[in-house]
């Protein structure tokens, strides 16, 4: 008996470098989804604000567009996070402007189902035409917890969204279980040194100004952390790649400005609150200047957005071949080609 | 909200210290000529020229 009980306590046991046991089990909290909301709500009530600073979310929409060339019905797809409906929104100026791509974009696409925190920003382009074009449902959800019957959608697609999700793993497991066997996940998220200039200048400016750091711009997830985060969340065939889009700015308060109306303001739970100093902000515009500025007096920002598709396994899915059935030798092969 | 019919505080703000480069880039320099070496007013002085020029600046 004694043993058994030793046993027990022994089982119950965690390191400190054990993974978490699964979806559901509570994950330190990063990111305050209620003030993420506010933000968002805030920045689409002024809709003319709002729709100038698309350019970034419709830059990347536009590439996760071009990477939904899969010969395959999607009859029913999910845009979690979607904004204003972005991923549709460039498929209707796919549609618009390519008149060969139209019979396919017809016989390809379905129903898609925009969720998003925000009814405000979800709602600001209802009016649009791109809404008359396809089959749209909105739903007010919070894109951290996708909550969607199991084996549901053709495909799901996140455009510049995942980058304030608390709980990353147990978000993409969700996505695997919403979505039907060997269907792709295509997502592109805010990543790495994501703004790092004016990361480093509010911190060398502050540092200097009141002798401490806030946290200001949000830890994000690294290029080499989704590939295993994916695989672990039981995503298969993944293709994971790096897209820098350097903007250039006037000066950084038009950046501050622009990130503000895109509600894509800071919302670290253990941020400093208020608004920043006004001698730390003029202080880090001249850093960010001296530091990091082009020679015409703008200043760049860098957003490293990183795109990754993955397919939910499946019985009929392509596997790669057993190690060792290699029939040639790569090294033969490239000798010989060199040669030529 | 009223952000695009009135000129914010902070854009009347930007454009004062958009006047200043010059003692801006000053302590710029300042800064990034040693920035793994930042401690509390390690360039106080020059900080204090820039914000008396963007306090000029503001009262325009």
């Amino acid at each position: 008996m004694r043993n058994l009980r030793q046993f027990a306590r022994f089982t119950q046991y965690r390191g400190f470098a054990t993974t978490s046991p699964g979806p559901g089990t509570p994950s330190f909290q990063v990111f305050n989804r209620e003030t993420k909301r506010l933000q968002r709500d805030r920045a689409a009530q002024d809709v003319e604000a709002s729709r100038r600073v698309d350019y970034l979310r419709q830059e990347v929409a536009d590439r996760v567009v071009d990477r939904m060339y899969i010969k395959r019905p999607f009859r029913k797809i999910l845009d979690l996070g979607s904004g204003p409906g972005a991923f549709a929104q460039s498929l209707y100026n796919t549609y618009e402007s390519n008149e060969k791509e139209r019979q396919p974009i017809e016989s390809r696409f379905g129903k898609i189902i925009c969720a998003e925190l925000s009814k405000k920003l979800l709602e600001r382009d209802v009016d649009l035409p791109f809404n008359k074009k396809f089959d749209i449902e909105r739903v007010q959800m919070d894109e951290e917890l996708p909550d969607f019957p199991n084996d549901s959608f053709d495909s799901v697609v996140s455009v510049l969204s995942m980058h304030w999700i608390n709980d990353l793993p147990g978000a993409l497991y969700r996505i695997r279980n919403i979505l039907k066997p060997d269907a792709p996940f295509v997502c592109a998220m805010l990543g790495g040194d994501s703004l790092f200039e004016l990361r480093t200048s509010l911190q060398l400016a502050e540092s200097e100004r009141r002798g401490g750091v806030s946290p200001r711009v949000s830890p994000l997830a690294d290029v080499k952390d989704m590939g295993g985060l994916m695989q672990k969340a039981g995503f298969n065939m993944l293709t994971i790649d790096v897209d820098d889009v350097v903007v250039d700015y006037p000066n950084m308060f038009d950046l501050m400005t622009d990130l503000q109306a895109m509600g894509e303001g800071n919302a670290i739970i253990s941020r400093e609150m208020g608004p920043i100093g006004r001698d730390v902000l003029m202080a880090a515009q001249a850093i960010y200047q001296e530091l990091h500025g082009n020679e015409d007096g703008s200043i760049p920002a860098t957003f490293r957005v990183i795109n990754m598709i993955g397919w939910k396994d499946s019985p009929d899915q392509p596997k790669p071949l057993k190690r060792g059935s290699g029939q040639l030798s790569m090294k033969e092969f490239l000798e010989k080609g060199n040669k030529n | 909200m009223p952000a695009s019919t009135k000129t914010r505080p902070i854009a009347k703000f930007a454009t004062a210290v958009g006047q200043c480069s010059a003692q801006a880039a000053v302590y710029g320099k300042c800064i990034v000529a040693d920035y793994n070496d930042i401690h509390k007013n390690k360039c106080g002085e020059e900080f204090a020229k820039f914000q008396e020029c963007v306090k000029v600046a503001l009262k325009k």
